[in-house]
């Protein structure tokens, strides 16, 4: 009788540690914070609420773990006054030096109304759960990130404060128009309506291409002008792809791509969107335009112009492109200083766009991410809380100092444009700034001309990007040949469709 | 009279040791509440809601909705057969446990030293060993093929790349992680086993399998048992090894356990809710089964007494 009742105790304690998360055996739960780093950090790789840490995406795990661990600080900085700020943001060490510097000057110049101003900076990884805390707990810091997806939930929820009355319209019409919509709503539609963020940085993932490979194959660069079209990316990457060493064995493709990041500007550029205008319908099944251009895209692969998927599970492009096995790979902006580094990245390369499909509008397309400084709904200093964010968005030093103008490492592109096509430029011709020279490229994608185009993708209007995944996740059964085009289109729709129905109702759960 | 001035000093102290001794269940008993009880109401309330951490719990609430939409979630029941695949590695490290702790529980040259290279494993993190592994199946690079094709000069299977790979891979990753402490526990098991047994045994004539089946597999039994259950707990709370060699649950979703689907639905998706529901079932399941483990051990649990 006594072991029954041990029985049903240690079954009821032992199911229930389930639910609370604890784990029954200690070395387990020794491991299990630390989990969720890499694979975090692997879909940073593009992921559009962030920009800077993606560059560390295919670094090794063990990066991730250690800025995990010891990634997070507390900062305090007092003044003579009665007020006080709490400023929580996620960063990456470099930036955060920056970022510190600005706020200690902050603080020197608001020397007699501050009391005291909390600087506080985790990981990306931590970032989300300890908001959620935050809003759980009613306990909201006066700053902290707004990404373009948190728009619509944190303003619908009464978390973040309009800024049209405490930043001034200079300030706003200050940097890329892009960042000036993205933070707007009005209640029902993004890009209307109150501001609710000031940009801390927008980033694109552009194309990039491995010069010295077209030198030793005797080929013109990519033209930053003039994008190639599908069919002449496909005869330079043919070109482009070869067996070195002789062995029979190809060793040097014309592109890489990752499904989950790198598909988007292929299919993009020939006028593809997932989505219905109002984001309520899945449009894939009977979409000519991604037909045409998910064929073009999984063609590349099954002829052999990228490495196979087994070959990439074996070795991820972007390690094949620092390697030098890959004429062609994304670029995003946060990753031009790596790849300006020669020990990162020992060959010379630049810019180019993103090859044009024949049904889109002709212009070379790709994404575009940001995060922003959002102010609480609650702050007791919403005042002050905006004089910080404007300085930390768009003073002229700390912009500067950011895209490496006064430093000479750029860690983003500076947020005002005048700044970007005026001094940043010139630092970038002049080599002040280690960068591509190709930059006008992504200038093109930040504010749309005659050859390029870029958006956000369209899981950030959604809440969150479960719709998005089933698509990317299965094309590689493309690839591998085992289903086609038309019939992984007609499969997948149901389940992107009903991911979706979900996320709209979660979106609509606010206010309740 | 002398009797008299006793019994109130007595129950003085009696009322001091009391006050005492509620501070000493007080402790571990507000722990229980505040980190056990508390999440665990706060989990089942959850669960029947719409909560995204971001909108609020109670204006959400809607019922067994989550637990019927789980139903017919064919994500999750995917994930929950493959979690149950996973199990086929417990049986497989039990064997493999009792066979090395019998190997061991001789007087042999090293034992310790063999004792300890088993055991590293349990005491590594198993982030660590998980990313070491994660290479030791690279289809290209790992150390698996490249030892294939040294053997046979061709290329070895995709470890982690095909559906049917990647669930044998995590299951050899799972035995060889497990096995340390599996023969530990036999190990002090076999040594529990009296001597005279055998003795007897062997004057009645009996040879090593018969002692073996008759003797060492009964009296094993409640070591048996212990890992029976705790492997079977742990089976259903894979996640680690998981996450680290296939960030996105593998081709197709082939590789991802409940666990990483509650996660990925509760902190990927933001829908607390959904994901609390499914911690909730995944209790559920751990309970039914840990309690039928419990009623059944009368059958084949032997001890000495």
């Amino acid at each position: 009788m006594r072991r029954k009742f041990l029985g049903i105790a240690m079954a009821t304690v032992m199911g229930l540690s389930t639910i609370t998360g604890c784990a029954t055996t200690t070395v387990e739960e020794a491991g299990e914070a630390e989990a969720p780093a890499e694979s975090k950090t692997e879909e940073a790789a593009g992921d559009a609420t962030e920009s800077t840490d993606a560059g560390e995406a295919t670094e090794d795990a063990g990066a991730a773990e250690a800025e995990t661990s010891d990634g997070s600080s507390s900062d305090s900085l007092t003044g003579n006054g009665d007020k006080t700020l709490h400023v929580f943001l996620y960063m990456q060490e470099h930036e955060k030096k920056i970022y510190e510097d600005l706020v200690k000057q902050f603080v020197d110049e608001h020397k007699d109304e501050i009391k005291e101003v909390v600087f506080e900076v985790t990981t990306q990884d931590e970032y989300n759960q300890k908001m959620i805390a935050n809003m759980t707990a009613n306990d909201m810091p006066d700053v902290f990130y707004v990404g373009p997806a948190a728009v619509r939930s944190y303003v619908d929820n009464g978390y973040v404060l309009p800024l049209d009355d405490y930043v001034d319209a200079d300030t706003i019409g200050s940097v890329w128009g892009t960042t000036q919509e993205i933070y707007r709503y009005d209640g029902k539609d993004i890009g209307k309506g109150s501001l609710y963020a000031l940009p801390k940085d927008l980033s694109c993932f552009a194309f990039a291409y491995n010069q010295d490979l077209f030198d030793a194959a005797g080929l013109d660069y990519p033209d930053p002008e003039k994008p190639y079209t599908y069919d002449e990316f496909v005869e330079v990457c043919e070109k482009l792809t070869i067996d070195k060493d002789g062995d029979g064995e190809i060793d040097q493709w014309g592109v890489a791509n990752a499904d989950q990041w790198g598909m988007t500007p292929f299919l993009y550029s020939n006028g593809v969107k997932f989505l219905n205008d109002d984001m309520t319908k899945v449009n894939v099944a009977n979409n000519e335009q991604l037909k045409e251009a998910l064929t073009f895209y999984t063609d590349l692969t099954k002829n052999g112009l990228t490495p196979s998927v087994e070959q990439d599970t074996a070795l991820g492009g972007y390690q094949r492109w620092l390697d030098g096995q890959v004429a062609f790979y994304a670029c995003g902006t946060w990753d031009v200083a790596a790849f300006m580094d020669d020990a990162t990245f020992p060959y010379k390369w630049n810019l180019c766009g993103w090859p044009v499909g024949p049904s889109g509008d002709g212009r070379s397309h790709t994404w575009m991410g940001s995060v922003g400084y959002g102010i609480s709904a609650k702050s007791e200093n919403p005042e002050l809380a905006a004089a910080l964010i404007t300085k930390l968005s768009t003073d002229p030093e700390g912009q500067k100092a950011v895209s490496g103008i006064s430093t000479g490492e750029s860690i983003q592109l500076p947020n005002i444009t005048d700044l970007a096509y005026g001094e940043f430029k010139d630092a970038v011709d002049s080599g002040k700034v280690p960068y591509a020279s190709n930059v006008d490229v992504i200038f093109g994608y930040f504010d749309s001309n005659d050859h390029y185009a870029a958006a956000l993708q369209e899981f950030d209007y959604t809440y969150n990007a479960e719709w998005w995944t089933p698509f990317w996740s299965g094309v590689f059964n493309i690839k591998n040949g085992d289903i086609t085009v038309e019939d992984f289109l007609q499969q997948v729709e149901p389940e992107m469709q009903e991911a979706l129905d979900e996320a709209i109702e979660l979106q609509n759960s606010a206010t309740n | 009279m002398a009797s008299n001035k006793v019994k109130p000093r007595m129950s003085a102290m009696a009322k001091r040791e009391e006050r005492w001794a509620w501070l000493f269940i007080a402790a571990p008993f507000v722990g229980f509440m505040l980190f056990m009880a508390y999440p665990i109401v706060f989990a089942l309330i959850a669960s029947t809601s719409k909560w995204t951490g971001i909108n609020s719990l109670w204006g959400n609430i809607v019922g067994l909705r989550n637990y019927i939409k789980i139903l017919n979630d064919a994500k999750f029941w995917k994930a929950m057969g493959t979690t149950i695949i996973y199990m086929i590695g417990i049986p497989i490290g039990m064997i493999l446990g009792i066979l090395v702790a019998m190997g061991l529980n001789r007087k042999i040259p090293g034992k310790r030293f063999l004792t300890t290279m088993y055991y590293v494993p349990v005491v590594s993190s198993l982030v660590a060993v998980s990313i070491l592994w994660a290479w030791v199946f690279n289809y290209d690079y790992g150390l698996l093929n490249g030892i294939y094709k040294a053997l046979t000069g061709l290329h070895g299977p995709n470890w982690l790349g095909d559906e049917l790979m990647v669930k044998i891979s995590l299951i050899i990753f799972m035995v060889w992680k497990g096995l340390g402490g599996t023969i530990i526990l036999y190990l002090a098991g076999l040594q529990n086993i009296p001597r005279d047994y055998y003795e007897a045994a062997m004057i009645d004539g009996a040879n090593s399998w018969q002692k073996f089946k008759s003797i060492t597999l009964p009296l094993l039994s409640p070591v048996t048992f212990y890992v029976l259950i705790t492997s079977l707990i742990g089976g259903f709370q894979v996640f680690v090894e998981v996450q680290v060699m296939t960030p996105s649950g593998g081709p197709n979703y082939s590789a991802a356990t409940v666990v990483f689907y509650l996660y990925e639905k509760a902190f990927t998706n933001g829908q607390l809710g959904y994901g609390s529901a499914v911690a909730v079932i995944l209790a559920i399941i751990i309970f039914i089964i840990t309690a039928i483990n419990f009623w059944g051990q009368d059958k084949w649990v032997k001890t000495i007494d």
